[in-house]
């Protein structure tokens, strides 16, 4: 006689907005978004990211945002502010 | 959408699930149609209800994959309820489940429940809380921890990135000893009533003893047990869950301690200076003038300190339960138990 048996498993449900954000070419003229995660030493990597990206580009502005908890996904309002008015951003961990 | 696979065997399929990834390293009772319309029937919940979501992995967790897991982890059909509350409070905002089952910090979620339903389900309170022995508690724990890795894709090395965790990831569960105890219960601290039944959850480090035999008075164990929340090691901002043995509060009791004046005492005590968290790197930077009069405490009040009473009649030994979480990234969360 055969057993059957049920599945435990759940996959990651298939999401409608994850298609890649358009590319930009250079980001001279552009608003750079900078979203530090939140944990030790995220800040000085995103400064020196910053910087070098300051020293090839010339950005038309810079927007800093510091998530309040390393452990948490970001603010609607501040995902919402960086997809509004950046043309690129970078994030970074540290630790 | 329900996938079966089929087997010549039992033994076939115990080993199928071993090589699926479905076990967390240990024999799975395999999850036969019968067996889960038993536990889905005890749940008095329809198959495609919804248990939990987390949006960061974009999971839905239906009813119906609780009750594969849950007897797959050896459950008995009457847990389902318990199990449903649990996952309902690991599901509150403030619990913030993605972080605490990837982090390296290497949580467990431990379940402290209270209520009448510890006596109906055979849960465990006294002697060897911790420990192996009772099918309640073995599989309970187990069931969440089942539900973490199959559901949540929490495998080891891929989303959970533990850099050691603990024991307590097999399975952490633990009733307390309302019977033995002077004070009112953690879930009546929490705002529910007492006869009612009820689950905490809270992402836990593993239980640190703190054995006091011989003061034999209050100050003693208040003493013995700052002194273990004060370790450097797992030294933070965030909550603490005190497990008291039943020698332990009697004492406290006796000496005319209450819940809100231990809390009281261990908050002012369990601090360290400035100084020495940076000396242990709990804090970044050199030792500066002033540091060493800076005095920084466990947790955020009084308020963060949860005290359980769970254990053997014999026996000086407390334990001292650290957060996860070094703040306020996740907190322990408390839900009443439903029985349909």
């Amino acid at each position: 006689m055969t057993i059957k048996i049920l599945d435990p498993t759940v996959s990651a449900e298939a999401s409608l907005d994850t298609a890649v954000a358009k590319r930009v070419a250079d980001l001279d003229g552009k608003v750079l978004g900078l979203l530090h995660n939140g944990k030790v030493n995220g800040d000085h990597l995103l400064d020196l990211v910053r910087e070098r990206l300051a020293a090839r580009y010339r950005l038309r502005d810079v927007i800093v945002i510091r998530k309040a908890s390393a452990s948490r996904v970001a603010e609607d309002t501040d995902l919402e502010r960086l997809a509004r008015e950046c043309d690129a951003v970078v994030t970074a961990i540290g630790d | 959408m329900r996938v079966e696979h089929e087997f010549p065997g039992w033994a076939e399929a115990v080993e199928a699930c071993f090589e699926r990834g479905w076990t967390d390293g240990l024999p799975v009772v395999p999850a036969t149609e019968d067996a889960v319309g038993r536990f889905l029937a005890a749940a008095g919940r329809a198959p495609g209800d919804v248990a939990l979501t987390e949006s960061t992995r974009r999971r839905t967790i239906t009813v119906e994959k609780v009750a594969i897991n849950a007897v797959m982890a050896g459950c008995r059909p009457e847990y389902m309820p318990l199990l449903l509350a649990a996952l309902e409070a690991m599901a509150d905002p403030t619990f913030t489940l993605h972080g605490a089952i990837t982090s390296t910090g290497g949580s467990a979620t431990l379940l402290v429940v209270n209520g009448p339903i510890r006596g109906r389900l055979g849960l465990n309170a006294g002697g060897n809380v911790f420990g192996p022995g009772w099918r309640a508690n073995a599989t309970i724990g187990r069931a969440i921890r089942l539900i973490t890795l199959n559901c949540l894709g929490a495998q080891p090395g891929l989303l959970d990135r533990s850099t050691q965790g603990h024991p307590g990831k097999y399975t952490y569960c633990i009733a307390e000893l309302e019977e033995e105890s002077p004070w009112p219960p953690l879930h009546v601290d929490r705002g529910l009533p007492r006869e009612a039944s009820a689950v905490t959850v809270y992402a836990a480090e593993g239980p640190h003893n703190v054995l006091s035999h011989y003061g034999e008075t209050a100050e003693a164990v208040v003493v013995a047990l700052a002194d273990t929340m004060a370790a450097l090691g797992s030294f933070s901002p965030g909550e603490s869950f005190i497990v008291l043995a039943p020698e332990h509060v009697q004492i406290l009791a006796r000496d005319g301690w209450t819940k809100p004046r231990l809390r009281e005492a261990l908050y002012a005590r369990a601090r360290r200076t400035r100084a020495d968290l940076k000396r242990g790197g709990k804090l970044a930077g050199a030792v500066e003038p002033g540091d060493e009069t800076v005095w920084v405490h466990r947790g955020l009040g009084p308020e963060d300190i949860h005290l359980v009473v769970a254990g053997g009649g014999a026996g000086g030994h407390s334990a001292f339960i650290p957060s996860w979480s070094r703040d306020r990234n996740s907190l322990s969360v408390t839900k009443e138990i439903r029985i349909p």
